[in-house]
């Protein structure tokens, strides 16, 4: 079931163009050097420490370690994200 | 970062909530919209952020519903700043007093300086100046415009020619110029006296000169009346025995011939007028002026008058070099009163007569003596009165000639 819609996401962004994160609901991670993660179209903050962030995403979560983490701002569906980042990881669920 | 702009003046919290994850009660404020930023985390349990001073309620709300609890940490902000400048109320009043007190000492006067006369005069001016309120100490407001100051000082002081009074900052400077009396000349190329106009011999005082006319003589335009040349007459009578006798001795003639002259004057006069004049109740009123805004600052009652008329000075307020756009209104208000008057024909020409006869005396100076002749002709033509008039004025005919001396 989950497949079968991905794949109809996947052809609407290549065949239409429409953009992939609005279509698939993906996040989209805006990162300047190690300094800033932007990061939008997350689902929700998981886990927040000074050098890790983890955020629900709608197929499994997003892991970013590093140092000194700092949340500039936060709105729904946006984190900025301030420290020296070493890491961006995608882990999906099992499920 | 666009969101967190302007957030020093609307004013913000730091806030530490602590609990199990604390950063998941960041997550659910970003959740119902509340915007919080700068999120540290401190401990395992303990985490800080900032939330702007009009969520606080909001906040609160929702952390009754969580187990977390909150501190409030750093208040900053404008409006944390202004409350606690506030709380120092004597350092406001203190600013407030010591701009009041500079602003008042900028529109002060604290030196005037006169230039340019002798001292005597300069007394004079100092003296006169005092009278007028204008010395070191006194409010700018209440002085008039330097034009008006020098016209009051050359009234005021005859033996000025002229004064200019320029106001630079606090300072008043004024410059004067005297006038000098310049003694006649002793010395006056002979001259004879002949008439400036028609008229009749009535008096003669002739202190230098010889008389060629008796009282009652009738003269005309630039008839001797007065031969500098001295001997002259006896010259004439000697003539023919002597020619080489006495020698012409030339004077300058003086003297003042009083005669009788005629003077037509046409005058027209409505026998309906029309004039307003103010009663001499008047009210002040005081206003500070911002722009096109008037305040009132003493005087707030309208006085009931139907018709006034206004006057108004302004003064600009100082504050030190700077002039600023706040103003100094001072008002007057006259009550004034139209006046309609009718008059009877006789009373029109006696108006004329007036009239005419002052028009005649500003004409001939004051030492002239008019006396009213008679009406010559006389016509009604549309409300008016028109007058041809006749006066007998007393004067002076007396004009200077000088000798030329051919030989």
């Amino acid at each position: 079931m989950k497949k079968w819609h991905q794949r109809i996401g996947n052809w609407l962004s290549q065949n239409l163009e429409l953009p992939s994160d609005v279509v698939l609901e993906l996040p989209r991670i805006t990162t300047i050097g190690q300094l800033h993660a932007y990061i939008e179209n997350h689902r929700g903050l998981l886990l927040f420490t000074d050098n890790e962030l983890r955020l629900n995403m709608e197929y499994g979560y997003l892991k970013i370690t590093g140092k000194n983490f700092v949340l500039r701002m936060m709105l729904p569906e946006e984190i900025l994200l301030e420290g020296t980042i070493s890491e961006i990881v995608f882990i999906e669920s099992d499920d | 970062m666009k969101q967190t702009q302007g957030v020093f003046f609307a004013g913000y919290v730091t806030i530490k909530v602590s609990g199990h994850h604390p950063e998941l009660f960041f997550d659910l404020c970003a959740r119902k919209g509340i915007m919080v930023w700068s999120i540290k985390k401190v401990s395992k349990t303990e985490c800080t952020g900032n939330i702007k001073l009009k969520d606080i309620s909001d906040v609160k709300a929702l952390r009754r519903k969580t187990i977390y609890k909150i501190a409030f940490r750093n208040k900053k902000g404008l409006p944390f700043f202004t409350n606690k400048l506030l709380y120092r109320k004597p350092l406001i009043i203190g600013l407030v007093l010591s701009l009041l007190f500079v602003t008042y000492l900028s529109n002060m006067v604290w030196s005037v300086n006169v230039k340019g006369v002798n001292s005597e005069i300069q007394k004079k001016i100092e003296n006169q100046l005092d009278e007028y309120g204008i010395q070191p100490g006194a409010l700018k407001f209440n002085i008039g415009s330097p034009g008006e100051i020098q016209q009051k000082l050359l009234n005021d002081i005859p033996e000025l020619l002229w004064v200019g009074v320029t106001e630079k900052g606090t300072t008043y400077h004024l410059e004067g110029v005297e006038k000098t009396i310049v003694e006649e000349g002793e010395k006056l190329s002979p001259r004879n006296l002949v008439a400036k106009k028609e008229g009749v011999i009535v008096e003669y005082y002739i202190s230098k000169g010889q008389p060629m006319i008796k009282i009652n003589d009738v003269v005309k335009k630039g008839d001797l009346l007065v031969s500098g040349e001295l001997g002259k007459s006896q010259e004439e009578e000697d003539k023919e025995e002597d020619k080489k006798g006495t020698k012409k001795q030339l004077v300058a003639a003086e003297g003042e011939i009083i005669a009788k002259t005629w003077y037509k004057s046409n005058v027209t006069i409505p026998l309906e007028t029309n004039y307003e004049v103010l009663t001499g109740d008047n009210k002040k009123k005081y206003y500070l002026r911002f722009g096109d805004f008037m305040v009132p600052v003493w005087g707030f009652k309208s006085p009931e008058y139907k018709e006034i008329q206004l006057e108004a000075s302004d003064r600009s307020v100082n504050f030190f070099k700077w002039e600023l756009p706040i103003s100094f209104v001072k008002q007057t208000i006259h009550e004034k009163e139209k006046v309609k008057e009718k008059r009877t024909k006789d009373e029109a020409k006696a108006a004329a007569i007036k009239q005419a006869k002052k028009e005649l005396q500003q004409k001939l100076g004051k030492d002239a003596e008019i006396t009213f002749g008679k009406v010559l002709q006389e016509s009604m033509e549309s409300g008016k009165v028109k007058l041809t008039l006749s006066f007998d004025v007393l004067e002076d005919i007396a004009k200077s000639q000088p000798i030329v001396q051919g030989d």
